[in-house]
């Protein structure tokens, strides 16, 4: 215990002042203003924390800096949005997202047929090239012509806005059902696959250097069935499907949205890092470009599918109810009425934004935790953070890691998207603050460490929220009459300089390790 | 004579520096071969080069038969290649358990053997909670090589065992390695040739990244003027 003291002095000092500086800060105001505050800090560190935590795992492991993370948390909040406000639209995607997808899941097939195409220099070097086009020109053909049922953004009463609000007042605007019109339906799902699988065979030929004999079995070719399936099934029950999900209660659909938010941002992460990040490993530089223009690609993406204003995301029943007996004033009272408020020491707390988000914040933390610190899987991630060299020369795959990695980070951002669009609202630019939070968080807590990820996340938070409510109430200086009241851009402003003063006196974080 | 590992003219380049030009490994079935050579001399490179960690341009590597260069560093270490790196490379963050847990292949390894680990390494017993920073250097050296046969390897490449640590426990290390050269084959880095003479039977000098001299220990040995030349050691 003597040699944790000595050894991490510092740490507790600065750890010791942060908490007499909040302890203060709670005697500047009123008991209600500080849960409030308190609360709100909390959430605003959870959501931080999702897309910190995912950073820094990514960066740990792979040496790769994510600087698209943003921009993948805001699609994650899209996506849900699309489930949640439109379950038609998302049903009517399903297919064709199956059938794209499936030639990727030959992944294991196609340098085995790599082997078998013997071909000149020069055609070798087009060949890919030539396949992509291909599959490029047939995607164009057929994609604008499949029908999906979706709003319009150019038409103010079709638009992303007005299916929100009518679904934020409790009505669901009808949507008109899509139907294969300009193109002949098998046609357009046989072309799918088959575009699919010839530009995923393009693109595997890129990194084929590397000869193997190894044979092939069902188990190759699994995936590609499965996905195959999903298509018919969802092409054959498109419309029960979408009756079924529209009669479900907000609660259940808001569950599905985040499930399939954070599934898709996972399933996203994976596809980036094995087809875009893994040819480019050798070159930082090159990937750091990558990333970052990924997140200007992800950002006009958004803008073109869902439009530029901003909307708010309906919160589910659970959270939102009004009435006579709202706010609610106990938790056994809020269970019983599904109140949006509760009062807790006279204060009016918001259930979604101050509670539910702490609350899953925490469930993410302790889970990754378990499984960083509990499973083969984490035990990997954890020696790879250190000497990726050496767990591969143990014979473990590190490749496969790196994409469940990355998979994981950008799921965990997509969460915490889906989960903010509630109460932030949804707009092109909600990724870029909080990314930029982030990494303030990560700088605060140590980089690669997830405990720091967490504590920076919070303070981050905390030092927001706070600033934020003297700038309504005002701090008394003492010994003066002066009451300084923080204006709005103290706020970004206080969370840099927190950075700068902790990495002054710690110079890789709170928690982060020497080199 | 069996050749479990065959490296035929392997040459490797780090960045645009060539430093192996030229090297030619044979290691005998169930021998203990030793690398021999100055600092710099490209001996750790060449293991490196054979698990594919700096993959060789040209040249092959063949293991059990089959040529692996190429190949991914994993698929090469899973064919059965054990690998105690310089400087030991013992995962900080993870328990001594953890460190010989994460070398499984097969679940269970570990368990099967545990007791053979502790047979050789007493000492670990004691430390199985403790996390990789707390150990002293010789117990680091002792978790690599213990690391390095927690998968059924028939192929230990150990780089530098005695590197840094006290004459005593050198000799300890030295019986070790003996007795895992029952079970596997062992190809051995070392700066220290009275180590070296003491364990290997055969040899390969590697000079400025290039094999130049390989045969039996006992020969070299009496070979005064090579040892002179390729050691720098009397």
């Amino acid at each position: 215990m003597n040699t944790f003291l000595r050894k991490n002095t510092v740490l507790l000092i600065t750890l010791a002042v942060i908490t007499a500086l909040f302890i203060a800060a709670a005697q500047g105001m009123e008991k209600k203003d500080f849960v409030i505050t308190l609360l709100r800090g909390l959430a605003v560190g959870s959501i931080t924390f999702l897309v910190a935590s995912g950073f820094s795992l990514i960066f740990g492991l792979l040496d790769v800096l994510n600087l698209a993370h943003g921009t993948l948390f805001m699609i994650g909040a899209y996506i849900g949005w699309t489930v949640f406000v439109r379950p038609d639209t998302f049903v009517d995607l399903l297919t064709p997202l199956a059938l794209i997808l499936s030639g990727f899941a030959l992944a294991d097939v196609y340098p085995f047929l790599a082997t078998r195409i013997r071909l000149g220099l020069s055609m070798k070097r087009i060949l890919p090239w030539a396949l992509i086009l291909v599959s490029v020109l047939i995607f164009s053909f057929i994609l604008p012509r499949y029908p999906i049922s979706i709003w319009d953004v150019e038409n103010y009463g079709q638009s992303p806005v007005t299916y929100s609000f009518m679904a934020d007042s409790g009505t669901r605007l009808p949507a008109p059902v899509a139907v294969f019109t300009e193109i002949a339906a098998p046609l357009a799902l046989i072309g799918l696959v088959l575009a699919s699988m010839i530009g995923a065979f393009g693109l595997s030929l890129f990194n084929s250097e590397t000869q193997q004999q190894f044979k092939l079995t069902w188990k190759n070719f699994a995936a590609f069935a499965i996905l195959l399936i999903v298509a018919l099934l969802t092409f054959i029950f498109n419309e029960s499907l979408t009756a079924v999900l529209t009669g479900l209660s907000s609660n259940w659909l808001f569950l599905i949205a985040v499930v399939v938010a954070t599934l898709s941002g996972a399933g996203l992460g994976a596809l980036i890092e094995s087809t875009l990040i893994r040819p480019l490993y050798i070159r930082p530089i090159y990937q750091l470009m990558l990333t970052l223009g990924m997140s200007a690609i992800g950002i006009e993406i958004v803008r073109s599918v869902w439009g530029r204003p901003e909307f708010v995301m309906p919160k589910p029943a659970f959270f939102n109810g009004t009435g006579g007996v709202c706010p609610a004033t106990n938790f056994a009272d809020w269970w019983a009425n599904n109140c949006s408020t509760i009062l807790l020491l006279d204060g009016r707390v918001r259930v979604y934004n101050e509670i539910f988000i702490p609350i899953i914040g925490v469930i993410v933390l302790i889970s990754i935790w378990m499984l960083l610190q509990r499973t083969r899987l984490g035990m990997v991630i954890r020696a790879g953070v250190q000497d990726r060299e050496m767990v591969e020369a143990l014979g473990i795959n590190v490749r496969r890691v790196f994409t469940m990695v990355f998979g994981l980070g950008v799921g965990l951002a997509a969460l915490g998207g889906i989960l903010a669009a509630p109460s932030m609202g949804l707009s092109n630019a909600m990724g870029e603050s909080l990314f930029l939070n982030a990494l303030i968080a990560l700088a605060i807590g140590g980089l690669t460490n997830y405990p720091g990820a967490a504590l920076g996340s919070v303070l981050v938070g905390l030092i927001q929220q706070f600033i934020i409510k003297y700038g309504q109430i005002g701090i008394a200086i003492p010994f003066t009459d002066i009451i300084f009241k923080p204006t709005p851009p103290l706020v970004p402003a206080s969370t840099v300089l927190l950075m700068v003063i902790i990495l002054l006196i710690l110079p890789n974080g709170l928690l982060g390790k020497k080199e | 004579m069996e050749y479990i590992l065959d490296v035929q003219n392997i040459h490797t380049f780090i960045g645009q520096y060539h430093i192996l030009q030229g090297v030619n490994v044979r290691v005998p079935k169930g021998s203990i071969t030793a690398l021999l050579g100055r600092n710099g001399a490209g001996k750790t490179t060449t293991l490196k080069s054979i698990l594919g960690l700096t993959p060789p341009r040209e040249g092959k590597v063949i293991y059990e038969g089959k040529e692996v260069q190429g190949m991914h560093s994993f698929d090469i270490a899973s064919k059965g290649i054990g690998f105690v790196p310089e400087h030991r490379a013992i995962f900080r963050d993870l328990t001594v358990e953890e460190n010989l847990k994460i070398a499984e292949r097969v679940k269970g390894d570990y368990l099967r053997k545990r007791d053979f680990i502790f047979d050789l390494f007493p000492d670990l017993k004691r430390l199985i909670t403790l996390p990789g920073t707390s150990l002293s250097g010789g117990q680091q050296q002792m978790l690599a090589i213990a690391r390095s046969f927690v998968a059924d390897n028939h192929l230990l490449l150990i780089d530098e065992p005695s590197e840094g640590l006290a004459p005593v426990i050198i000799e300890s290390m030295m019986s070790v390695i003996r007795e895992l050269s029952k079970d596997s084959t062992i190809v051995l880095v070392e700066q220290n040739f009275l180590v070296a003479s003491r364990l290997a039977e055969y040899y390969v000098i590697i000079e400025e990244g290039r094999s130049v001299q390989e045969g039996s220990m006992k020969d070299l040995a009496n070979d005064k003027a090579a040892i002179h030349r390729y050691l720098g050691a009397a």
